[in-house]
């Protein structure tokens, strides 16, 4: 009988193992190794109480880089949520081609970021490069998109927005098929105009999508990295450095494992706290459908 | 009935937005392929050609000269088998049951699972490497995908199918002597297909194309994968002309994957909109 009732156990345990090991147990060990001194200097890993914590929060370029992700943050989540659910709106009035339309906004997905980095650092590339030469064409001066210091986080940013708009449309359009045909045509026979149609309808009904597209969106910002490293590592002068690149920089550049952990657990701290107000708060009001 | 010619106005609008913004989306891909097949002169004039002079197919030649292509070829190719295999056990397991079986801790467990998705592998490399390095596994394909061999989406996803399942079927297969193993393999998964096949897609095309985990744990063509590749292509050779020879081999790593999704478009654009369910 005992023997019985530790049988389901067995069953989460495989998994279980996996997600302990690497997602609960380095999430704590991260935290840990952040109260020490553990970098070239020290043969061994040495208690170090805040100082990780104090030198960061003392250094510029710590708040550069925080300040820098939650510019890339928000502007990445705004433009490519909003410019989804237009797309989605867009591509749900339509009848034919629909499908079209989807794959060509979607097939982004498909790319590996390593090679989107590629071809946009191609397509940024001063001389020969596409954007500008096209600039050039119509009589504007070309722009260095990826080593003026005031435009590459936006360079950056663009990216990204190319990257995980369409996924979100998709998401976004599942969303959309709970808004009933009837009722968007009782709203436009009773005068509603778009935007209310918007507010009133469109928005309450697909709320619980929404809610999840923001939060996708939040950890799609957050773990922004690949591109960082193709495109830019970080430059010039620090403009493009984010966080999870910071991060790699402190571990793996300056073999400074104990900032870098500091770094790890802060960011960890922060998705949680910002999840779980997003769901204290917006999650309640969220319209769940049965 | 439909109001339909109240419809219409905005039905033609919906087209004229949408054709300028998917084509602009079309670029960066037209660029990759047309980059792809140019030479050096057409790189070098100053205004920009969609059409090359000629067909330079040498690019995808040269390629495979300056990097080991079918070694990460086969390196990425055993990574998503691998990973997706290990997972289908791991998450099938879990998801039996999260969604049959009653034990204490059970919603605390699955609460733990669903964390998970809150917490990018990303945002942990440096501990993770560490248990990596540990492990005596680092430069080998089992580090790329053991990391990944827990997923909090398709325990959630597998969950969710083995619920939609009626219980009868199982029960009927239960007095026929089968215990749970067994159920989940000869009754559970075979009519949960579908969701397995989506999740197959998901992890397929999310390892297919990772990058910044597999180029921290592999330093030699032994474990890299073809993303990792294709970033040393540009340390490499770090002047201009060499993108034409990059772009060939950005082509060669995305073809496979993206001639499945030409061919398999509606199973894989439903497998991501999937993701959807997960809420709540």
């Amino acid at each position: 009988m005992k023997v019985r009732r530790l049988i389901p156990y067995l069953y989460v345990l495989p998994a279980f193992v996996f997600l302990f090991l690497f997602t609960y147990y380095p999430a704590g060990f991260a935290l840990f190794r952040s109260f020490f001194h553990w970098n070239t200097s020290f043969i061994q890993p040495e208690f170090a109480g805040l100082f990780n914590y104090r030198q960061l929060l003392q250094s510029r370029r710590f708040w550069q880089v925080v300040s820098n992700t939650v510019i890339y943050s928000l502007s990445f989540i705004g433009a490519s949520t909003i410019l989804a659910l237009f797309l989605a709106v867009q591509i749900n009035k339509i009848k034919r081609a629909g499908s079209f339309y989807k794959a060509t906004f979607f097939y982004p997905t498909m790319i590996p970021m390593a090679a989107a980095a590629m071809i946009w650092m191609f397509m940024y590339l001063p001389d020969y490069g596409l954007i500008n030469a096209y600039l050039r064409r119509y009589g504007m001066s070309s722009v260095n998109w990826l080593n003026d210091r005031n435009i590459a986080l936006f360079s950056v940013t663009m990216v990204g927005i190319w990257k995980y708009t369409g996924y979100y449309m998709l998401l976004f359009l599942a969303g959309l098929r709970n808004v009933p045909d009837e009722l968007m045509d009782a709203a436009m026979i009773e005068g509603a105009n778009g935007r209310q149609r918007l507010f009133k309808i469109i928005l309450p009904l697909i709320s619980s999508h929404l809610f999840f597209i923001l939060i996708i969106a939040i950890i799609n910002a957050l773990e922004a990295v690949d591109q960082i490293y193709i495109m830019t590592q970080g430059g010039p002068s620090n403009s493009t450095n984010l966080i999870v690149y910071f991060i790699y920089q402190q571990g793996f550049r300056f073999w400074d494992m104990g900032t870098a952990s500091a770094l790890t657990a802060m960011l960890i701290v922060s998705l949680l706290l910002i999840v779980s107000f997003l769901f204290a708060t917006l999650g309640k009001k969220v319209y769940y459908e049965v | 009935m439909k109001f339909d010619r109240k419809f219409d106005r905005s039905v033609v609008s919906a087209y004229v937005i949408l054709t300028p913004l998917a084509l602009l989306m079309l670029v960066p891909l037209v660029f990759m392929f047309t980059t792809s097949v140019k030479t050096l002169g057409d790189i070098l004039s100053l205004e920009f050609q969609w059409i090359p002079q000629r067909l330079a197919l040498e690019n995808f030649q040269r390629v495979v000269e300056v990097m080991p292509f079918t070694r990460y070829l086969y390196n990425t190719a055993s990574i998503v088998a691998m990973t997706f295999l290990v997972q289908s056990v791991t998450i099938s397991l879990a998801a039996y049951a999260f969604a049959r079986l009653r034990f204490a801790g059970r919603d605390l467990l699955f609460f733990l699972f669903l964390v998970q998705l809150m917490i990018p592998a990303t945002s942990i490399i440096i501990p993770n490497y560490q248990t990596i390095r540990a492990f005596g596994i680092l430069n080998t394909r089992l580090a790329v995908g053991m990391v990944y061999f827990a997923s909090a989406y398709g325990t959630f996803l597998m969950r969710q199918a083995f619920r939609a399942i009626p219980r009868d079927l199982e029960d009927t297969a239960k007095l026929d002597g089968c215990n749970g193993l067994r159920v989940i393999q000869h009754v559970l998964l075979p009519l949960t297909k579908p969701s397995l096949v989506a999740f197959a897609f998901v992890s397929g095309t999310f390892h297919w194309n990772n990058f910044f985990w597999p180029l921290l744990v592999t330093d030699t063509a032994r474990a890299r994968t073809l993303t990792v590749g294709l970033a040393m292509l540009t340390q490499a050779t770090e002047s201009t002309p060499e993108i034409t020879i990059t772009m060939a081999a950005a082509v060669m790593i995305t073809a496979p994957l993206f001639i499945l999704f030409i061919l398999f478009q509606k199973p894989f654009i439903e497998s991501f909109a999937g993701a959807g369910a997960l809420k709540g």
